[in-house]
């Protein structure tokens, strides 16, 4: 892992700065900050924190607020960072050589539920639960759920999934246009309400994932879904790890169209069992499965799936059928990071996010499980395996540079070793700043492309500098 | 005609039976099923490996050459028309499937291999490829990505930007390039979203690694008859609101069932305005389960007649009917204009409705055959290119119809690509700072817009001219170009 070399960057004339600031402070009065802690609120996100402080807090309120600040910071050159809730593994929010963070919390609303169509229409601000919670008594939900309550537009951004990717798909599947004001500060729509479109280049994809360096999205089309006439959730134990992954790679085979699956083993168990307060399970690796469906085709898979877990030495099934007991296990799922990161007090981790071919991810996960051990660190792994992602969180006492270091190595390794399986270091939580040189192995020649495809885009390069594509 | 040198420098690229420059080898190459858009090219490259492509668009770059890249040539929007000044470079040598891994469930294939041949391939495995567009007997997949093609399975499975993994591509330059990866999600820029859809504007493919689907255990359909189109229309709101997504949802009115019912003898029920097609499938409990709620859902929205399928050869017999929509529709009537505007579905019923009244306005009947799943409309205009005035009218009719789709929210293609036929509506759908991005982005590839020029994207100063054309409505958009 490369260190955040903010040298290279150019940093604004600070005279520039300055003006922007009194100019920005003129226009939105308190909306306009500049406090010492709100600016170090705003310099970091979630995961490591490697903080970069922003000179300037703003919160508008309109997509005309967001492109009038952005012309501003075209016409002075000054950087612009978009900010949603900060809960960013990758140091996506890190305002690396200062300038203006666009925080968008306070674009809120959603705008529009088609309920006939199966999809809204939200602000950037407006997070997953708040979604999910609006759409209560239209039989309507959302799926993608990244363990953090993050916002749409972040999510947007970072092309984020979450544990039922497997079945419903990410973020690139399920936003169907954008409100985006481009570096120049320009409105645009990309995409829109009909299902499919060959006209024109894929914008709306372009941008979705693009971290804030092509454009600030303000509005996002969502696709929505019927909530299932049936869910029921299961938890299944093993004896040892390649037994609980083998399950998933022969259920993926047979195309059960399981809702999610989660693999946590025994270290990530045991930090979940402490911190959610689990009852009656062992520290042992771990299968959480979700089934949605007719109450028929529910029964249908999860036998089926019960049936392959039995092959592979899982334990009996441990239902969840009532929503409660669900959200529980779920809930427990969700704060799975936060509950790694309570394993060890005062530590800090670095968060993984490789992601591998299915037929690679026995060999994946075994190997890396080894390759902690012999590292003698603490990384649980937790992964939504069902389309082969997974996590490490790897735990390190910032105290102590060697230990920093040996888990910056393991942390590269399991990127490379994802790589060089055909997967990617990262299946769901972005490039940000951590990833830079990773981009590069991976993507050879494209990334000169990405680069063309950046200056095109924001000439001026004052979309969220320093991240997502390589100078 | 070529500069000599160039052919030249080309002939000693390829061995000579891979370069034609001769009008009559190359006549077979002028226009793609678009008929109406014909262009003689200066020469047609037939290379069989990469190498051969790389030399031949380094080539062609450095001699500041047009290049066409072409698969099978069924592309309805002119997507794979020729530049007189240009070379045409097909692959319709790259027939190879290169692997299959049943457990990754992913298929290595070269761009000039036939869509369903991948199907073919990948069934021993209990796989198969899932986007099928009509023309999938034929059409490439290395076209399919292109046009980001769809097809009657796309309601439940996707696109084809869902259903590729990778894309193995030459730039202009000659520099190879691999698009996404072997995993769920690849990192930085999503280009491998840019180059689905892109329409051989910014490279030239020559390998796909697609995804395949498992074969559901059952697929059964049923036909539903209803009194009038706009009544059908709303049934297939009614059945997504029921949160059901069907593996295809297809709606044919009157005019379209009666002329296939006189070519296939699918044994639709005649004296219905509008027939739907709704199949699911699945593991067998569920089939019957969904099927069960499909009938209600049809049944409540008024439907006259549900049938279900009681075998797989009845139901291949239902959809025998759709499948040979298009050659029945070509035995009624001289000419006919395939649409493909996409509409929000809720706006179904309604825009059903508009497109009746248009049909009586401009004197023209219009058969509806469409995926009315995802609101991607195919109006079949039938004309006679040889009747006074029929030509423009259909034209005419055709531009309502897209102009329409927009008013509505939707978008003037679906599936079948903007091509050189819809660049006066792509003025109407996209404001100018979307045109920007898209010419950015295509310069960001192609500086000297060589891949395909002419197509896709119209530049700023044809939309101006279009403008014009748009204002005095019924005049003839780019009238240089030769039709009918």
């Amino acid at each position: 892992m490369t260190p955040i070399d903010h040298a290279r960057l150019a940093r604004p004339d600070a005279r520039d700065v300055a003006d922007l600031v009194t100019r920005l402070a003129a226009d939105y009065g308190d909306r306009a900050v500049t406090t010492a802690a709100i600016r170090e609120g705003h310099s970091h996100g979630e995961g490591l924190a490697d903080a970069a402080l922003p000179d300037v807090v703003v919160f508008p309120k309109t997509n005309e607020e967001v492109a009038s600040i952005v012309r501003l910071c075209y016409a002075a050159r000054v950087p612009v960072i978009a900010f949603g809730v900060g809960t960013s593994l990758e140091g996506h929010v890190a305002a690396l050589s200062g300038g203006v963070s666009l925080d968008l919390s306070q674009m809120d609303r959603m705008l529009e539920i088609n309920v006939e169509d199966l999809d809204c229409r939200v602000q950037a601000g407006v997070t997953r639960e708040q979604v999910n919670a609006e759409l209560k008594g239209t039989g309507l939900f959302f799926p993608i759920d990244p363990g953090a309550n993050a916002t749409i537009g972040g999510m947007a951004a970072t092309r984020a999934s979450g544990t039922n990717a497997v079945r419903y798909g990410t973020m690139r599947e399920n936003v169907l246009g954008l409100t985006v004001v481009t570096s120049d500060g320009r409105i645009i729509r990309t995409g829109g309400r009909a299902r499919k479109s060959s006209a024109g280049y894929d914008l709306t994809r372009l941008f979705v994932g693009s971290e804030g360096t092509l454009g600030i999205i303000t509005e996002i089309q969502l696709r929505l879904y019927g909530v299932p006439e049936a869910m029921a959730a299961a938890v299944c134990q093993f004896t040892d790890l390649e037994s609980a992954t083998r399950t998933v790679i022969t259920a993926m085979q047979c195309g059960i169209p399981v809702a999610r699956i989660e693999l946590l083993d025994d270290v990530q168990m045991r930090a979940c069992i402490k911190y959610s307060k689990l009852e009656g399970f062992a520290e042992k690796p771990t299968l959480f499965f979700e089934f949605h469906g007719s109450e028929s085709g529910v029964a249908e898979q999860a036998g089926q799936m019960q049936s392959i877990a039995e092959e592979h030495g899982g334990s009996a099934f441990e239902w969840a059928t009532k929503p409660e007991e669900r959200s529980r296990l779920w809930k427990a799922r969700h704060a799975a990071y936060y509950a790694a990161m309570a394993l060890v007090p005062g530590t800090q981790g670095f968060a993984t996010d490789a992601c591998v071919p299915i037929s690679r991810l026995a060999d994946c996960i075994l190997e890396t499980k080894a390759d902690i051990e012999a590292t003698g660190l603490v990384a649980p792994i937790v992964g939504h395996v069902g389309d082969g992602n997974f996590h490490l969180v790897v735990l390190f006492d910032p105290g102590d540079p060697g230990q920093r270091a040996k888990a910056e190595a393991l942390t590269e390794r399991v990127s490379m070793r994802a790589i060089a399986m055909g997967g990617t270091c990262t299946g769901e939580h972005g490039i940000g700043v951590h990833k830079l040189h990773a981009l590069v192995v991976e993507h050879g020649e494209a990334v000169d492309l990405m680069r063309t495809i950046k200056r095109a885009l924001d000439p001026h390069g004052i979309m969220n500098p320093g991240k997502t594509v390589p100078n | 005609m070529l500069d000599r040198n160039v052919q030249a420098l080309l002939a000693a690229l390829l061995p000579p039976s891979a370069l034609l420059t001769s009008p009559e080898d190359t006549r077979p190459y002028e226009c793609d099923a678009l008929t109406l858009y014909r262009a003689l090219p200066a020469a047609v490259a037939i290379p069989d490996r990469e190498s051969q492509v790389i030399a031949v668009l380094k080539q062609c770059h450095e001699s500041r050459v047009p290049v066409v890249a072409r698969g099978a040539g069924t592309s309805l929007s002119g997507g794979a028309m020729p530049d007189k000044n240009g070379v045409v470079l097909s692959l319709a040598k790259f027939t190879r499937i290169v692997a299959i891994d049943p457990l990754a469930r992913t298929a290595v294939v070269q761009p000039g291999v036939r869509n369903l041949a991948i199907s073919e391939a990948a069934a021993p495995f209990g796989l198969f490829y899932a986007p099928d567009p009509s023309s999938q007997i034929a059409c490439t997949i290395g076209g399919n990505v292109a046009e980001n093609a769809g097809g009657v399975h796309c309601l439940k499975y996707g696109l084809t930007v869902h259903n590729v993994r990778r894309v193995r591509a030459v730039l202009i330059t000659g520099e190879v390039v691999e698009f996404g990866n072997d995993a769920l999600d690849s990192p930085g820029y999503d280009l491998l979203a840019l180059i689905n859809g892109s329409e051989g504007l910014l490279a030239v493919i020559t390998e796909i690694t697609v995804k395949l689907c498992p074969k559901p255990e059952q697929a059964q359909v049923a036909l539903a008859a209803f009194d009038d189109v706009v009544g059908a229309g709303a049934a297939v709101s009614a059945v997504i609101a029921a949160g059901i997504v069907p593996a295809g949802l297809e709606l044919m009115d009157q005019a379209a069932t009666r002329a296939v019912e006189e070519f296939v003898h699918a044994n639709y029920p005649l004296d219905a305005k509008a027939v739907l097609l709704v199949e699911t499938d699945g593991m067998a409990e569920e089939v019957a389960a969904e099927m069960t709620e499909i009938r209600r859902v049809l049944s409540e929205a008024g439907a006259t007649e549900v049938r279900v399928s009681k075998d797989e050869a009845q139901r291949l017999l239902f959809w025998s009917g759709r499948k040979a929509a298009f050659p029945a529709i070509g035995r009624i009537t001289p000419d006919y204009y395939c649409m493909d505007g996409t509409i929000p579905r809720k706006a179904l019923a309604q825009v059903l409705a508009r497109i009746e009244a248009l049909s009586e306005e401009y004197d023209l009947r219009c058969a509806n055959v469409f995926h009315a799943g995802d609101g991607n409309l195919h109006p079949l205009i039938l004309y006679d290119a040889n009747a006074e005035g029929e030509v423009e009218r259909t034209e005419a009719f055709g531009a309502a119809i897209l102009e329409l789709c927009i008013e509505v929210g939707g978008t003037i293609t679906g599936e079948h690509g903007v091509g050189i036929e819809k660049l006066p509506q792509m003025c109407v759908q996209f404001s100018p700072g979307e045109l920007e991005r898209f010419l950015a982005i295509k310069a960001a590839f192609d500086a000297n817009g060589l891949l395909n020029p002419g197509k896709g994207v119209p530049t700023l100063h044809r939309c101006a001219e279009f403008g014009k054309v748009h204002v005095h409505h019924g005049n003839l958009p780019h009238p240089d170009i030769p039709r009918f």
